[in-house]
């Protein structure tokens, strides 16, 4: 009867071993190249243009394929070793943070989050979970360049609400009823970072993301402001490596286990991962999920990058910044830029990088 | 004439109305280019640690912004459509922040 146990245990453990870890360093395989790895350079790394800013300017790309590095490039100031500004990936990074939290039993995705952040009281309403799909019902403008006078993203950063963010976001008023629409709002992400702080608490809190997640994945060199309240910006003041932020892609890949250790538990990658049911198909450039953008197809349209699996989801920022990840394809690819012009297309360089890995 | 110089009054009073209405906006407005060129250069200098060149060319906009960088105290203040603003580095985990 227990012939085989011995054969199935060195098999495990061969599984065990094949699969590969950062430590310090990231394991790196042998580069890719080919015609396919110079079609993706030609159209990550086209000659820079810094009078003009037209155009397509890659900072960093980075491929990590089963765990290893099989790419990595750096343009202008940009190197290996620069924490580089992520923008709204941010948000996903509150949400992984929050991850660890929600595994620690701080909260529960139908909390009212006036329960933790009571400034809210104006907005009873709101979950939780409606926070974390940009469903507050909060009548928020995110426009950032074309509106500036009512954006309020703008007089978030920069006017009216930067010394408290979230009190600042808590002031708006309401448009529809909690948890029914999807309106994209960097207010909603700032104010999971206040009810943060209730959960862990003030002693705790300006350390949490380090010790819950920078921390036990080897992340050496994060840089997260906050407000005059000392609440994390967490809608767009992360700074991280790539190779750092692709720390936190192989989590979110390998559904939020780090080695053999849980550190998120697997129903809220689930979470992120589910798209939002309030979504009409078109209301933003792709599904939104639990502080992720997913590939999926919404009301019948077509998913968001046709040529990637629809398994595919991704953390985006201003000016180009994104981290994909792509578990199917045991794929995670960072990319920041400096795109002053939109021209640059997730799925044209998704459909590149796929065709330079695949064999 | 006469119907002119009521439309006019017309106008008048709506952007007046307009002005009142948005009047925490309209003050808050030209602090945007000075704010967001103090605290992004710090950033972009203190925090991603690329150089002066760099990072001056990284904040320039449309209209034109003064900077001031005092790099002993990593403090950047920045002047434009009238107003000042600065922004202070707070440390390797903290990175730069707006001055209140």
């Amino acid at each position: 009867m227990f012939k085989g146990l011995p054969l199935f245990l060195l098999l495990i453990s061969f599984t065990v071993q094949a699969e590969q870890w950062p430590g310090e360093q990231w394991p790196t395989a042998p580069k890719i190249t080919g015609p396919a790895v110079e079609a993706l350079e030609a159209y990550a790394f086209p000659a820079r243009d810094d009078n003009t800013r037209l155009g397509i300017r890659t900072d960093a790309l980075l491929v990590v394929r089963d765990g290893q590095i099989v790419y990595e490039r750096y343009g202008a100031a940009t190197t290996a070793d620069t924490p580089h500004l992520t923008w709204s990936i941010s948000k996903s990074l509150m949400a992984t943070v929050m991850g660890v939290a929600y595994g620690e039993g701080l909260f529960k995705l139908d909390d009212p989050v006036a329960k933790f952040y009571p400034v809210l009281e104006k907005h009873p309403a709101i979950k939780m979970a409606d926070l974390l799909h940009w469903a507050s019902g909060i009548d928020w403008q995110e426009d950032y360049e074309y509106a500036p006078l009512k954006s309020s993203v703008v007089a978030m950063l920069y006017t009216r609400g930067h010394r408290d963010m979230a009190a600042f976001t808590a002031d708006h008023d309401s448009y529809a009823p909690a948890g029914q629409a999807f309106r994209y709002s960097s207010g909603d992400s700032n104010l999971l970072a206040a009810a943060l702080k209730t959960m862990v608490g003030p002693q705790r809190y300006p350390d949490y993301p380090w010790t819950a997640l920078f921390d036990p994945l080897g992340i050496r060199h994060a840089t997260w402001e906050t407000d005059a309240t000392g609440t994390f910006v967490a809608s767009s003041y992360a700074y991280l490596t790539a190779r750092d932020l692709a720390r936190i892609g192989l989590l979110m890949e390998r559904n939020g286990r780090w080695n053999d250790r849980q550190l998120l538990p697997e129903e809220w990658v689930a979470f992120n991962r589910q798209p939002f049911g309030g979504y009409k198909a078109d209301q933003d450039e792709a599904v939104p999920g639990g502080q992720w953008w997913l590939n999926r197809s919404a009301e019948g349209a077509p998913s968001p990058w046709p040529d990637a699996p629809p398994d595919t989801f991704a953390a985006l920022g201003h000016w180009g910044q994104a981290l994909y990840v792509i578990p199917s394809e045991r794929l995670v690819i960072v990319r920041y830029g400096d795109d002053r012009d939109g021209s640059y297309r997730h799925n044209e360089l998704l459909k590149r990088v796929l065709g330079a890995v695949r064999p | 004439m006469k119907l002119f110089r009521r439309l006019l009054l017309v106008l008048f009073v709506v952007l007046l109305g307009w002005g009142w209405h948005e009047r925490e906006n309209l003050w808050a407005f030209p602090d945007i280019i000075s704010a967001y060129t103090a605290k992004e250069y710090c950033s972009c200098r203190y925090v991603m640690n690329n150089d002066a060149e760099y990072c001056r060319g990284y904040v320039k906009q449309w209209l034109p912004a003064e900077l001031t960088d005092n790099a002993a105290q990593k403090l950047v203040s920045a002047s434009g459509m009238g107003r000042i603003n600065s922004a202070q580095w707070q440390g390797e985990r903290q990175g730069c922040r707006l001055n209140p």
